[in-house]
């Protein structure tokens, strides 16, 4: 399945609304950093909606129209608030880890399959050849960064299965953050590989505990 | 009924509160909205309870609704998904040591009423493009959220099938969705 369908196919599953915990939160920031991923819902949203218009009809049994004028139980307008800030805060004061020098990431305690991550790449700072146990997803928060299939900046996704080997490179002036979902460790090749595969497997052994 | 009609219809109910109005706007809609929550697999008597938050949403809210910006159709069918995500949130059994970010995750985002034209041409580009079996399982696929597996069971095609014409059809998507 090419990268593009991927993109869509996370679009459309969230206008369904059948994503968990992690995967919605990347899919709605994405949504608000990306004006075309936005156009994409609004138009999938639109053939849902002609879905309902079309939709076969089951009635009701105890409901009539007035029960809805009548009803109270219709809580105000919370408040608009940004996704990332409201689980993260400000990013600046997160307690972030360093995995390696340049490098940092935050993980958010989200019950949930998926994995939901912050990562930090100072400028210039590259992470080893790499591929995925499953499905990794990158969102690109602030900066840029790039790598043998191209550069990544603010509102952009990459989406990397099994079979893609890469080398991300932040960008040199900025450095760059993005919110990543893992559904299953990274394998790493290289010198440092055999290294850092253990680290991901200790961590792991610790988290299963 | 014409989608002018509900227009017209919704516009009385925010001028003047005219619960006539919003009776044919229930009329038409609570059938559709509680059959959704049933093919989402949601039993019958929460799938009226949820129908009528839905409605008494439209009712309370309706001067949020603006038909520049997207269709009847279209608005009240992301309050029905909202519920569902919220009555699913609230029905799972995963224990969040923070508050479900999903919660304000669907919020309204600000639609520019040229997008929204924009997604009128595309969806009529997509119906044009896109047949019967395949419109039919778009639906089933993400209106209906069912399994590739109740979708094969249903149109009694192999599961493999059922896979390949997704990404079929979702690649063909893709060439309208620009």
């Amino acid at each position: 399945m090419n990268g593009t369908v991927v993109k869509n196919q996370l679009i459309f599953d969230f206008a369904s609304g059948i994503l968990g915990p992690a995967k919605s939160l990347f899919a709605s920031t994405y949504l608000q950093l990306n004006s075309n991923a936005s156009k994409i819902s609004n138009t999938f949203e639109n053939m849902l909606g002609e879905n309902l218009m079309d939709n076969e009809n089951i009635h009701p049994k105890n409901l009539k129209y007035t029960d809805c004028i009548n009803s109270e139980n219709i809580q105000s307008d919370s408040n608009l608030k940004d996704p990332i800030t409201s689980l993260f805060g400000n990013l600046n004061n997160l307690d972030w880890k360093q995995v390696y020098k340049g490098f940092k990431e935050y993980t958010a305690s989200i019950d949930d399959k998926d994995e939901l991550k912050l990562i930090k790449m100072d400028p210039g700072v590259s992470v080893p050849l790499h591929s995925h146990g499953g499905k990794e997803y990158i969102l690109v928060l602030e900066g840029s960064f790039c790598d043998e299939y191209g550069e990544y900046s603010k509102g952009d996704i990459q989406i990397n299965d099994q079979k893609i080997k890469h080398t991300p490179i932040a960008s040199k002036d900025t450095g760059c953050v993005c919110l990543s979902i893992t559904e299953k460790d990274v394998i790493f090749f290289g010198k440092y590989g055999s290294f850092l595969n253990l680290f991901t497997f200790i961590k792991s052994f610790f988290k299963q505990k | 009924m014409e989608k002018s009609n509900l227009i017209s219809l919704m516009k009385r109910i925010q001028k003047d509160r005219d619960e006539m109005a919003f009776s044919e706007i229930f009329n038409f809609f609570a059938p559709k909205i509680n059959a959704y929550f049933i093919q989402n697999r949601i039993k019958i008597e929460t799938s009226e309870e949820l129908t009528q938050e839905v409605l008494s949403t439209v009712w309370v809210k309706s001067n949020l609704y603006d038909s520049n910006k997207s269709a009847l159709s279209t608005w009240i069918f992301t309050i029905a998904r909202n519920k569902k995500v919220d009555f699913f949130r609230k029905n799972s059994n995963i224990n969040f040591q923070e508050e479900d970010i999903r919660e304000f995750l669907y919020q309204d985002r600000e639609v520019d009423p040229i997008e929204e034209n924009e997604a009128k041409k595309q969806i009529e580009k997509i119906n044009n493009e896109l047949d019967e079996q395949q419109k039919i399982m778009i639906k089933m696929n993400f209106f209906e959220n069912k399994s590739h597996k109740k979708i094969a069971d249903e149109l009694e095609i192999p599961l493999g099938t059922v896979k390949s014409r997704l990404r079929h059809i979702l690649t063909k998507m893709q060439g309208f969705l620009r």
